[in-house]
């Protein structure tokens, strides 16, 4: 089968690559094993949150520092405000609502009240522009009955630690408690899918209507919205106060709805997009990748001018670690990784961990490696990549994003 | 190896390769729409930890699950959680006796064959409310559901007496598995597969010895007899493929998928050497065009505007890709993919009475973006997903093989393909 | 009772230490009609209880070596089943002779069991085979014996359970400081409460030193000496159970030689090192010691070469030196029992360790016989008969709830709580709710752990109920058991800390098998605890270990 582009991986970097790819015109096959990591984001993008621990505020600034192995530095401090813009309006134009710039951090509040630089937050989550001048002084923090997925208490204690005044409230309706029959199955997700019909949202409205109070911001966790952001409208129209959402624990229904949103703008573009298959191996011939094979497609391999990899790092097995060492498993290409096991990890489970910089070897132009020698076809996006630690740095879902249209428009050769 | 295994250390249980992270719950149709079910996660890599210590922690609920395979679709740990699931109710089951009503629905073949002889008698008792209510309290067959029309002559019939002979004719030879749906209840697909076989130059033949797949044995616990005629599939596909050299050609995703894949789970039958000659006819077709060996020609006046539904052992395989390239090869064709929604028929399973409500209520959100699409027929490689769809929107909905049929310029497509028939 | 009028009183005996050994001779002073007080510096079953092979030897490890410990082990082994039942799994043990082995030790080791009392049954390595598959195929030799396995939490805390029903007191997380001593006897202890870091005392008339390794320090608080040699041994814990029986290698004891099924998983184990009394704090488990494990465990079952591995985990033996070689050249494995004054001239103090965790009842009988010697107390001992709660009964209703009536958590419990899990609030959909799915943990059970077990952390929390102990060692269970907890306790920043620290715990066994699966847990708890929420900015872990 005869594409344009074939990447491997079909989360928020394989899938921005694919959109951008399929905006000009390409015939771009995506294949993508299962759902991806943006099932765990909390509604926002991170340019750069943090660098040696400290909070970032101007990122495009903190960036020009970076190191050179950084995919930043690769791309080109310069770039990046260029690539920020373009990013967002992708975004935008999949239908997701977000708002932030990348010339100064906001911050974003977490399931655990805690307040982290972030680039892009969605509208309909609150987020803080400036932690001295709060979006509202006294707010209600609803807490739904039977639903443990949000630490209310830790949530409620952050918010004030920030200055907020801070009123837990206790609700539920008929649909919440009929969903609670379930011992295990009280997801944010499946919240989303039962707080859908105007009388369910009424409902919700209501409770929300007679417990507010007077305050002047009411924050519920985000369950709503599983497919786009209608429910979330109609449940701020229905509520008197303005009403906001924070993320909760995975999986999350904003980062579902993202992820459906990027994969249908994908298709509509004319894209194709194999779900639940998987990447399983390539034929490399002197300096360019052939073919790609498939777990599903076996013996009718795809065939590309370009290859992206997107592949996710270890979690999402774009990265494999056995008892003795750290590898690509699709194409086999370098890696950055230590030799020695001892060294991929250290005790203390808030240490930075060396493993969370590990990650594909690429020349400047994020273009893969084997024994070596560029493979000029195959170019790496995302979290498969090394010289950045996500966890600590805050930068995962802007690398993911940057890197995916730097190597977009290198495809297209574009200058 | 042994060394080599130990050295590596990575697992080679697949439910343990499961991190918790919990996706494969936001996609299960069946936990979406009751409380009942404990959910993939619950029911497949968590319960399964707990059946291994004593399998007295087997939970009936699990017989809730469809086994549409979406939790292994979504899951990014590459976890089979519906046949961890599914091989659970096998090991908890196996040797109890399904009930009149599950064995009725679950002999496809049997009921198809006895239906055929009489057709339109059966046709119209099972079409008349007093039997349904019959079947409804008696057998537990829910009233709402319409089973499929008989066909008065089989496939099977037509094929010996209008299409066999001249199937020496053309240079390629394939076999075709025609399923039970085609054999009993839809003639016409078969019919179609084969004109546009034929009008690519291709023969075909049928097995030495067919039977029912087994899908809906499995489904419903009956898995002695399930593994019966698989072997015997198995060996007739093995000839095939062995002796004479003729890939097997499906129409069926449920019967494909159940041959390539619940064969070795499930039934423990080794198809390995010939897994990979079981293939949808859309996929063989596709790729001979893709590699340039045929071309199609379409009619000219051809105008239609339909929308496909990927059924869920489709998407499993993967393959909704091939039938949708090929749909999209019509020029008249404006196709419309949908969102992969799971319909709720899941084989025999909405049929019975007890799932009758949550059947449909998994379908809704499918039926509803049916409705959305404003076209004129669906498209779907599944019979089961057809019934499901049509007694649910109204619209006729026809498969991929059938839509290229109808839309097939015969005569230029052999014309193109340099066929010649010599008889 | 209110901690400070605990301080108040004079008890009978002050048992030091809250391990099966502590806990059981506590239970027996109690159950004799002592005023007993229980005082562990951390919390329950931590030291060696918790970190060994969760085992209930037959006795036929030490038939061969130590004929009289294989026969503590058996007639223990007997006695378990009946008071302890819910905390056994009756699984048999089988002891396998490989290619590499010599085959004529099977013999020996036979009579020596015969000679124990420890039933011992040849059998063919085909039965072998089939009657648990997951042993080496290659073996050449079989013998069944009733090993089982034992769960040590469990086990301590119902004896802790029982004390307290027959009166003694319990104060976990209260360090001994200091024994205080007049006129040469024992008259009580100093300790620091570590809740609050307040410097108290208790006083009794009889201190019984059932410290374990730690029993040394104590010891040298009084002014005695006792040679403690500690020995490390690190085993590893794989996802599931690969094994239904225990499975043993039929040779003198080394290495990495047993495998055990326990509850959900299996654990592989020893390694054996003698180390140096200063490091018997720090049980964090090195490459070298895994990479034996692995290497050894393969041979006893294959499988596990393929199998994910969870954690790693360490513990020290508390190996005493006979009295008679103060050199250490001769150690008993045996129980040792110390009345210091008859030793040292010191009255009221009581020194009992070495054994085996599973011995811990006997010892318990002779400490509590030492102590009621020297109190004039002539009650008999009943511990052999009485069964603990939760093991009440035959376990017949219990069985049926399990495979019928009950939900999975519901089940997972009873499985957990014996009897007591009737305790256990399910009259709501709230309380059935699943906090830890992995193992089943309902937020009634941990209601119920709080309330009744002696619950102050997740560590804690883990350690009566499973919450965390699956294969992603605490996902998402640990969030929400962080916030029920901090929620029963009214302490919402504890909790946030207790999370940290309780990952940290978590950690501290993974990493030494961080690769594979397990690292993409880790990472993926990593991204949700640390990127998603934040919890390294909102906590800091220095400082915190002490309360583990």
């Amino acid at each position: 089968m005869r594409m344009d582009t074939v990447i491997m991986g079909g989360g928020l970097s394989g899938l921005t690559c694919g959109i951008a790819l399929a905006k000009r015109g390409q015939r771009v096959a995506i294949v993508a094993s299962g759902q991806s990591t943006l099932l765990f984001n909390g509604g926002s993008m991170e340019l750069l949150g943090n660098i040696d621990g400290q909070a970032v505020t101007v990122p495009l600034e903190a960036i020009a520092t970076l190191p050179q192995d950084h995919p930043y530095s690769k791309i080109g401090a310069s770039r990046i405000g260029q690539l920020a813009q373009e990013a967002q309006s992708l975004l935008a134009d999949a239908g997701i609502e977000m708002d932030g710039n990348a010339d100064r951090n906001h911050w974003r509040i977490t399931p655990m009240g805690v307040a982290k630089p972030a680039w892009l937050t969605l509208n309909d989550h609150v987020r803080i522009d400036d932690l001295s001048q709060l979006p509202a002084k006294r707010v209600a923090l609803m807490c739904i009955r039977g639903y443990f997925d949000q630490p209310n208490a830790m949530l409620a204690q952050g918010l004030r630690g920030l200055g907020f005044e801070v009123e837990m409230k206790e609700f539920t309706t008929d649909d919440i408690t009929a969903l609670r029959r379930s011992p295990s199955e009280m997801r944010a997700t499946s919240l989303a899918k039962h707080l859908v019909s105007n009388s369910a949202l009424q409902r919700v409205a209501d409770q929300l209507n007679s417990l507010a109070g007077d305050v002047d911001m009411v924050l519920m966790p985000s369950v709503l919205g599983q497919n786009d952001t209608t429910d979330i409208h109609n449940l701020q129209a229905l509520v008197k106060k303005p009403l906001y959402l924070v993320a909760t624990l995975p999986p999350a229904v904003a980062g579902m709805r993202m992820q459906a949103q990027l994969r249908h703008y994908f298709r509509m573009l004319g894209g194709t997009y194999l779900m639940g298959d998987s990447a399983v191996s390539g034929t490399i011939d002197g300096e360019r990748v052939t073919s790609i094979s498939t777990a599903k497609l076996t013996d009718m391999p795809l065939r590309a001018d370009h290859y992206v990899l997107a592949t996710g790092s270890f979690v999402s097995r774009g990265l494999v670690a056995d008892y003795e060492r750290v590898y690509e498993p699709v194409l086999g290409v370098d890696v950055n990784a230590d030799a020695d096991r001892e060294r991929w990890t250290r005790f203390g489970v808030l240490e930075p961990q060396a493993y969370c910089r590990y990650g594909v070897a690429t020349d400047d132009q994020l273009r893969c490696l084997k024994q070596g020698k560029v493979i000029e076809n195959l170019h790496a996006i995302g979290s498969v990549l090394s010289g950045h630690d996500a966890v600590k740095m805050g930068d995962g879902t802007g690398v993911s994003l940057l890197t995916a249209l730097a190597v977009a428009h290198s495809i297209k050769g574009d200058k | 190896m042994a060394e080599r295994m130990q050295i590596c250390n990575l697992s080679e249980n697949n439910f343990e390769q499961c991190t918790k992270c919990s996706i494969c719950t936001t996609v299960c149709p069946v936990a979406a729409v009751t409380t009942d079910y404990p959910g993939p996660k619950q029911a497949g890599p968590d319960g399964e930890r707990y059946r291994m210590k004593d399998p007295a922690y087997f939970d009936k609920t699990l017989k809730l699950c469809l086994n549409c395979k979406r939790c292994e679709v979504a899951c990014p740990s590459g976890v089979h959680i519906a046949d961890i699931i599914q091989q659970a109710r096998m090991r908890a089951t196996e040797g109890h006796r399904a009930s009149l009503r599950d064995t009725l629905l679950a002999n496809t073949d049997l009921l198809g064959t006895v239906a055929n002889l009489v057709a339109p008698v059966a046709n119209a008792t099972l079409g008349l409310s007093p039997t349904k209510l019959v079947m409804d309290s008696v057998m537990a067959i829910d009233k709402h559901r319409t089973f499929p029309a008989y066909s008065r002559q089989k496939f099977t019939t037509w094929f010996k007496r209008h299409a066999a002979q001249g199937q020496d004719a053309y240079a390629h030879h394939v076999s075709y598995f025609h399923g039970c749906y085609v054999n009993y209840n839809f003639p016409k697909l078969g019919q179609d597969l084969v004109k546009l076989m034929n009008a690519m130059g291709y023969c075909v033949h049928l097995l030495d010895k067919e039977q029912c797949c087994g899908v809906a044995l499995i489904a419903n616990g009956l898995y002695k007899q399930a593994r019966r005629q698989g072997r015997t599939n198995i060996d007739s596909i093995r000839k095939s493929v062995t002796r004479d050299n003729r890939v097997v050609l499906t129409t069926s995703s449920s019967c494909t998928f159940n041959m390539r894949d619940e064969y070795p789970v499930m039934l423990d039958i080794d198809n390995a050497d010939v897994k990979d000659s079981i293939t949808l006819a859309t996929r063989f077709i596709y790729r001979l065009v893709d590699e340039g060996k045929v071309k199609l020609i379409f009619k000219q006046d051809y105008k239609r505007r339909m929308a496909y539904h990927t059924a869920c052992h489709m998407q499993r395989m993967g393959w909704q890709l091939y039938s949708i390239l090929l749909m999209r090869m019509i020029p008249g064709l404006d196709l419309v993919e949908l969102e992969q929604e799971c319909c709720g028929i899941s084989g025999t399973y909405g049929f019975k009475k007890e799932n009758y409500e949550r059947s449909q209520a998994i379908g809704s959100a499918l039926f509803k973006s049916i409705e959305e699409a404003r076209v004129e027929a669906v498209a779907t490689d599944c019979e089961t997903c057809k019934w499901q769809i049509e007694m649910s929107t109204g619209l006729p909905v026809e498969n991929p093989i059938s839509v290229l049929a109808d839309a097939l310029d015969v005569e230029a497509t052999m014309k193109a393909n340099g066929v010649v028939v010599s008889f | 009772m209110v901690t400070s009028d605990i301080y108040k009183k004079e008890y009978d005996v002050i048992v030091v230490g809250g391990g099966a050994t502590g806990a059981g001779t506590a239970r027996d002073c109690a159950l004799r009609g002592l005023s007993v007080l229980l005082v562990e510096r951390n919390d329950y079953s931590t030291g060696a209880t918790g970190r060994n092979h969760g085992l209930m030897h037959s006795g036929a490890r030490y038939a061969v070596t130590d004929g009289e410990s294989a026969s503590e082990c058996i007639s223990e082994n007997m006695i378990l089943r009946r008071i302890a039942r819910h905390c056994v799994e009756e699984t048999d043990g089988l002891f396998i002779t490989l290619p590499e082995d010599d085959l004529q030790y099977q013999q020996t080791f036979i009579e020596a069991c015969q000679r124990a009392g420890i039933r011992a049954d040849r059998i063919d390595p085909a039965e072998a085979r089939r009657i648990e598959p997951a042993v080496n195929p290659d073996l050449i030799g079989a013998v069944r014996v009733p090993d089982a396995s034992i769960d040590p939490f469990r086990l301590t805390v119902a004896n802790l359970l029982d004390a307290r029903l027959h009166g003694a007191e319990t104060l976990n997380y209260h360090e001994v400081e200091g024994v205080m001593i007049n006129q040469g006897r024992v008259e009580g202890l100093k300790l620091l409460n570590k809740h609050n870091g307040e410097h108290v005392e208790v006083r009794g008339r009889v201190v019984v030193n059932a410290a374990g390794i730690w029993g040394q320090r104590i010891a040298q608080m009084a002014g005695v000496g006792i040679s403690m040699f500690p020995a490390r041994g690190a085993l590893l814990i794989f996802g599931h159970r690969v094994n239904n029986m225990v499975i043993n290698r039929c040779r003198k004891p080394a290495n990495a030689d047993i495998l055990v099924p326990d509850d959900t998983v299996c654990v592989i184990g020893t390694t054996s090192d003698r180390i140096p009394i200063e490091t018997v704090d720090d049980m964090r488990v090195t490459r070298e010691e895994v990479d034996v494990l692995l290497k050894e465990g393969v041979k006893i079952a294959p499988s596990l070469a393929t199998t994910r591995i969870i954690r790693a985990y360490a513990g020290v033996r508390p190996l005493v030196a006979s009295d008679d070689d103060p050199s250490g050249r001769s150690i008993s494995r045996g129980i040792v029992c110390l009345d210091h004054a008859k030793r040292d001239g010191l009255e009221g103090f009581i020194t009992i360790t070495g054994g085996k965790m599973m011995t811990y009842r006997l010892m318990g009988e002779i400490a509590t016989n030492a102590v009621c010697a020297k109190l004039g107390n002539t009650a008999p001992c009943v511990t052999a008969s009485q069964p603990l709660p939760g093991s009440e009964g035959d376990g017949a209703d219990e069985r049926d709830a399990a495979t019928r009536r009950y939900s999975f958590g519901q089940r997972a419990a009873i499985g957990r709580h014996g009897s007591l899990a009737a305790r256990i609030e399910k009259d709501n959909d709230i309380d059935n709710a699943l906090v830890c799915e992995c193992e089943g943990v309902t937020v009634g059970e941990i209601k119920y752990a709080v309330r009744q077990l002696h619950v102050h952390n997740l560590v804690n929390l883990r350690r009566r109920t499973r919450v965390g102990m699956g294969t992603c060692q605490g996902k998402l269970c640990s969030c929400r058991a962080a916030s029920l907890l901090g929620e029963l306790n009214h302490d919402v920043k504890g909790a946030q800390e207790d999370l940290a620290a309780f990952l940290d715990e978590r950690w501290k066994g993974m990493r030494p098998v961080a690769w594979g699966d397990t690292l993409r847990e880790a990472q993926l708890t990593a991204s949700i605890y640390e990127g998603l929420c934040g919890l390294d900015q909102a906590v800091s872990l220095e400082g915190k270990e002490d309360m583990q």
